[in-house]
């Protein structure tokens, strides 16, 4: 869980999510990264609201992105040190911190990874989000670049609420420190998703989410004009990133 | 052969001299630097002063004016030099990112209060 300025709205977020998840909370472990906030987040008050979630709180020292920070909680996750002491984590989520999404809705694309699937994203459309026509507009015609760019046909492009097999989450390695990270994850999951040989290619869902889109969501979220900054930091990566390595 | 001394010739030939003393007082300990300056100045300033030679070093090569003789190299230059200053950038901003991401994973804390002692903050056992 990424978070940039969020404050009072984070714990919010954290408390909703510890009561949402009934008894899955206490196999929960939140990984919150601070994304360079101008107030480091105060991790006393998130204590008592969380229990009895596991929650980790990393920062970043400068602000990097949702993206920067995003992979830094997918390394946590992934690296032994902070797995559970009876083995790794059965599946990962992403998801925002400013309580756009919903606690019941992460506990369906959970039910989705147990059911089979190894990638579950989330679509906001089919879950009857009140979504403002302009963004409407706009992830309408992400839809369309992305499945240019991809190949995925999906009803929602750029919904942060995801979750993933562990062995999904190791091929997503995230280097779009900002808003492109969602491009490049659809560019990851496509690559594992037609993958050969065929047994080794990750199955994906998508699945009806609700997205609240409340004032304060409405003021923090992006401008349409954040479009033509992931389309340049894209062309940056195509001009200039380093060749897919070993997943980290 | 002789001087074109345009108003235009002279404002550039200015502006690169007035470069120069600029540069030379804030480089002053870049020697090696001001030197290919100067010396990339003063053969500017000879191609405007004398647009002859560039006409005729273009007419040698085929080019039909003497300003694209300068021209031509010098955008494949600018362009070049972009091209490398953003690979550069992209590659400083990648390592501060992973710096930036060892400190927040070394750093990182358990609310409870449970770090796991002997993991994550311990400099004999650093994250990786």
């Amino acid at each position: 869980m990424p978070a940039y300025n969020e404050g009072e709205r984070l714990t919010a977020t954290l408390e909703g999510l510890a009561r949402g998840l009934g008894d899955r909370a206490r196999a929960t472990t939140v990984f919150v990264v601070d994304d360079g906030s101008v107030h480091a987040l105060r991790t006393d008050s998130l204590r008592q609201v969380t229990s009895p979630m596991r929650v980790v709180v990393a920062r970043h020292p400068i602000n990097l992105g949702q993206g920067a920070a995003l992979e830094t909680a997918r390394r946590m996750a992934l690296h032994p040190q902070w797995q559970p002491a009876d083995g790794p984590f059965d599946v990962l989520v992403t998801m925002d911190s400013d309580g756009q999404h919903q606690p019941h809705d992460v506990l369906k694309l959970v039910d989705a990874i147990e059911g089979g699937a190894d990638v579950a994203l989330g679509d906001r459309f089919a879950g009857g989000s009140n979504v403002p026509s302009s963004r409407r507009i706009v992830l309408h015609l992400a839809r369309f670049f992305e499945r240019a760019l991809t190949g995925l046909a999906l009803a929602d492009a750029h919904n942060g609420l995801r979750a993933f097999r562990p062995r999904a989450m190791a091929a997503m390695r995230i280097r779009q420190n900002r808003m492109a990270h969602a491009t490049e994850l659809l560019q990851h999951i496509a690559r594992a998703a037609f993958g050969r040989p065929a047994h080794a290619a990750l199955s994906l869902v998508e699945v009806p989410v609700s997205v609240v889109y409340n004032d304060e969501v409405r003021a923090k979220g992006q401008r349409a004009s954040g479009a033509v900054a992931i389309v340049v930091d894209l062309m940056h990566a195509f001009l200039f990133g380093a060749e897919p390595s070993e997943p980290v | 052969m002789r001087a074109e001394l345009t108003p235009a010739a002279v404002a550039l030939v200015v502006l690169l001299a007035a470069l120069l003393v600029h540069d030379g007082l804030t480089l002053a300990r870049h020697r090696r630097v001001l030197a290919i300056q100067a010396a990339a100045f003063a053969a500017g300033a000879l191609l405007i002063v004398f647009p002859e030679i560039a006409r005729r070093l273009a007419h040698a090569v085929g080019i039909g004016r003497g300003v694209d003789f300068v021209l031509y190299p010098l955008v494949i230059w600018l362009v070049r030099e972009s091209l490398l200053s953003r690979r550069r950038y992209h590659e400083q901003h990648e390592r501060l990112t992973e710096m930036c991401r060892a400190v927040a994973m070394l750093q990182a804390r358990d609310v409870r209060g449970e770090s796991p002692a002997g993991r994550v903050g311990d400099p004999a056992r650093p994250a990786p």
